[in-house]
C-alpha cells in the first residue's frame, strides 16, 4: 500500500495509520470488517469536506474500500433546524458531509451504530469504530475489540481494511485496573450516567479499564449505555467491565487477569450529591435537550404519557431527538403527534450538541438547559449554558413548569 | 546552542510532527477541542477550565490529558488551516483521538513524559518541542 500500488487512498491511509500506530507502539495492523465513520458536520468542519471531496475526485480505482462503512444519522428536521439555527442552512450543510461520504461509498443511514441497524461484529472481531459510545459499547458490551478510530483515522480504515494493532485490540490492554461497586441500583439513566461521569472524572485516563459490581447483575442496556457513553465524555475510557454481565467479566479474577483489589465503593448519595452539583433548582429554563443516545421509542412513549394533558411552558423550547425511523416509528403509534400537541419538537439528524449548540444558545439566548443525558450537560457547559441533568421524568416537567423543578 | 543543563529538558515518548519553538501556555487541566473551546475566537471557553479565557492560539498548550471523543481528530487540522490552532500540544497522557487529530492536521505533538509536564512547564516559558526524539527543552523560563 505504502507504494501506491493499491491507490492513492489506501496509500494515505497506511501512511497516516503509521504515524499514529508509531505514536501508540503498535504491534502492526489488523484487519476489520466493519467500520463506523460520524458524519456529524461540525465535526467534520468545511476543511474536512474538503478533503472528503478530494478524495472523492480519485478515479474509483485509486479510492477502493476495504471494509464496510457506515455513518449515521443522515437527514435534518428542517423545521425544527431553521427555528434552532435561523442564521446557518444547517440542513444544506449537512448534506454536503452526507453527499461526501456517500460519494467515497459509505452507507449514509439514519441508524444509530449501536442499535444493530448495521451488522454488528462478534465477539473477539476487530472493528474501527469512530463515535467514542459505539467504541465503548463494542469493547464491553459486545467483547468486539476496538480503539478510538476517529474522524480520519476510521476514514483511512476504510481504505486499508485494517487498523494498528494496540490498545484495545490487545489481551493485556482489556483487563480490569480499577475495581468499583454500587451499592444501590441507579433508579434512571441520568443515575447511571451519573455513575460513569463519577468513574470516569476519577480515572480520567484511556488505558484505565474499571470493573464494576451491580447489585442484582441486571440492567437495561440502555442504562448500561449511559453510564458508557458518560465514561468515555468525562474519562476518555474506552472499555469497562460489569461482574458476571460482560463477556469478559465472569468473575473478578478473571476481569483482572490476577486477585482483584477491594472496590471502591459508590453510593447513591455521591450519585445525587453529583447531580446536585451543577445547580439551577428553581430558576427559569430555556430549553430541554433530550438526546446522547438518540431517544428509544420506549422513551418517546415516556414522554408523549408525561405531556399527556399538560403543555410545555412557552418560555422553555422542549427537543427530543431520536433516529428517523423511530420518529417515522412514534408517528405511526400517534407518539409523535402527542408530543407536539403539547407543545414539544420531536428532532432528528444529528444530537444537540452536535449541531452548533453555542450557535443556537446564543441565536436564542438561552442560558439555563436541562437534559437526561450528562455527556449533553458536560459538553454544553463548554458552549456557555448552564445545565443540569435529570432524570427524563423531572426533564418534562420542569419543561412544562418552565423552571428546573428539585 | 550552549549546552542546556539537563533538569531544563524533559523526555516523552516519540511523537508527531515536526520540531518547534515557542510560548508555552499551561495548565493542570485536560483537554478537549470540542469540550473546551470557542474555536472562532481561539480561547478556551469552559468556565471550569483553569485557562478560561485565554488565547491558545500560536502558543505551546500543556495540559493533563486528552478528553472526550471523535470531535478533536477533525478538529485540531481544521483550527491549523482557520490560524486557530496552538503551535503545538504536550500532554501527559492522550488518547488514540488526540494523536490521530494531531497526525491529521500536522500539529506537534508529544506525551508519556518523565515527568508531569503541567508542572514542569510554566506558562510563559520559550520552550523547544521536538516531536521525532520526544523531548522538550525550556530555553527561557518564565519570569513570572
Amino acid at each position: 500500500m505504502l507504494d501506491g500500488a493499491h491507490g492513492d487512498a489506501a496509500r494515505w491511509g497506511i501512511e497516516y495509520q503509521q504515524r499514529v500506530g508509531t505514536f501508540f507502539d503498535a504491534v502492526d495492523f489488523t484487519p476489520v470488517r466493519l467500520i463506523h465513520i460520524s458524519s456529524d458536520r461540525e465535526t467534520i468542519g468545511n476543511s474536512g469536506i474538503a478533503f472528503l471531496r478530494e478524495l472523492a475526485e480519485l478515479p474509483p480505482e485509486q479510492r477502493k474500500p476495504r471494509a464496510f462503512a457506515a455513518a449515521d444519522f443522515r437527514g435534518f428536521d428542517e423545521e425544527t433546524f431553521k427555528f434552532l439555527l435561523p442564521g446557518r442552512d444547517l440542513a444544506a450543510q449537512s448534506e454536503e458531509a452526507v453527499e461526501a461520504l456517500a460519494d467515497l461509498g459509505v452507507a449514509t443511514s439514519h441508524a444509530y451504530i449501536n442499535d444493530h441497524s448495521v451488522t454488528p461484529p462478534a465477539f473477539g472481531e476487530a472493528c474501527g469504530y469512530s463515535g467514542t459510545p459505539s467504541v465503548i459499547y463494542m469493547n464491553s458490551l459486545v467483547g468486539a475489540r476496538c480503539n478510538f478510530e476517529a474522524g480520519p483515522s476510521s476514514l483511512a480504515a476504510f481504505f486499508t481494511g485494517r487498523v494498528p494493532r494496540y490498545g484495545f485490540h490487545l489481551d493485556e490492554s482489556r483487563r480490569a485496573t480499577h475495581a468499583y461497586r454500587l451499592d444501590f441500583t441507579p433508579c434512571n439513566v441520568a443515575e447511571w450516567g451519573a455513575v460513569g461521569a463519577l468513574i470516569g472524572r476519577a480515572l480520567n485516563s484511556y488505558w484505565s479499564v474499571p470493573a464494576l459490581e451491580i447489585p442484582d447483575r441486571s440492567a437495561a442496556i440502555l442504562s448500561l449505555n449511559h453510564m458508557a457513553l458518560n465514561l468515555a465524555s468525562f474519562g476518555s475510557i474506552a472499555m469497562f467491565h460489569i461482574i458476571g454481565v460482560t463477556p469478559e467479566a465472569p468473575d473478578w479474577e478473571t476481569a483482572f487477569g490476577k486477585p482483584a483489589p477491594d472496590p471502591t465503593v459508590l453510593t447513591q448519595a455521591d450519585v445525587l450529591e453529583f447531580l446536585d452539583s451543577w445547580g439551577g433548582a428553581g430558576e427559569k429554563l430555556d430549553v430541554v435537550a433530550l438526546s446522547t443516545p438518540q431517544l428509544t421509542i420506549t422513551e418517546l412513549v415516556e414522554i408523549a404519557e408525561l405531556l399527556d394533558g399538560a403543555r410545555v411552558h412557552p418560555d422553555t423550547t422542549l427537543l427530543a431527538y431520536a433516529p428517523l425511523e423511530i420518529k417515522a416509528a412514534a408517528e405511526r403509534i400517534g407518539v409523535k403527534q402527542r408530543i407536539e400537541a403539547a407543545g414539544g419538537r420531536l428532532v432528528h439528524g444529528h444530537d444537540f450538541f452536535a449541531t452548533f449548540a453555542k450557535e443556537i444558545r446564543e441565536s436564542h439566548n438561552w442560558d439555563r438547559l436541562m437534559t437526561h443525558s450528562l455527556k449533553v450537560a458536560n459538553i454544553c457547559a463548554g458552549y456557555g449554558y448552564r445545565p443540569r441533568a435529570a432524570s427524563l421524568e423531572q426533564c418534562v416537567k420542569s419543561a412544562i413548569a418552565g423552571k428546573i423543578l428539585p | 546552542m550552549t549546552p542546556q543543563p539537563d533538569a531544563l529538558i524533559f523526555r516523552g515518548h516519540v511523537g508527531i510532527g515536526s520540531p518547534v519553538r515557542g510560548v508555552a501556555l499551561a495548565a493542570s487541566d485536560d483537554f478537549s477541542a470540542r469540550y473546551d473551546l470557542d474555536r472562532d475566537r481561539g480561547v478556551v471557553s469552559r468556565p471550569a477550565h483553569k485557562l478560561y479565557g485565554e488565547s491558545y492560539v500560536g502558543k505551546i498548550l500543556v495540559l493533563n490529558a486528552a478528553k472526550g471523543g471523535v470531535a478533536s481528530a477533525w478538529m485540531l487540522r481544521d483550527m491549523v488551516l482557520a490560524g486557530k490552532a496552538p503551535l503545538a500540544l504536550l500532554l501527559n497522557n492522550a488518547n488514540p483521538v488526540m494523536a490521530q487529530g494531531a497526525a491529521f492536521a500536522d500539529l506537534p505533538f508529544v506525551d508519556r513524559f518523565d515527568t508531569d509536564i503541567t508542572q514542569a512547564i510554566r506558562t510563559g516559558d520559550v520552550v523547544y518541542v521536538d516531536p521525532v526524539q520526544g523531548c522538550v527543552r525550556i530555553e527561557t523560563r518564565s519570569s513570572g
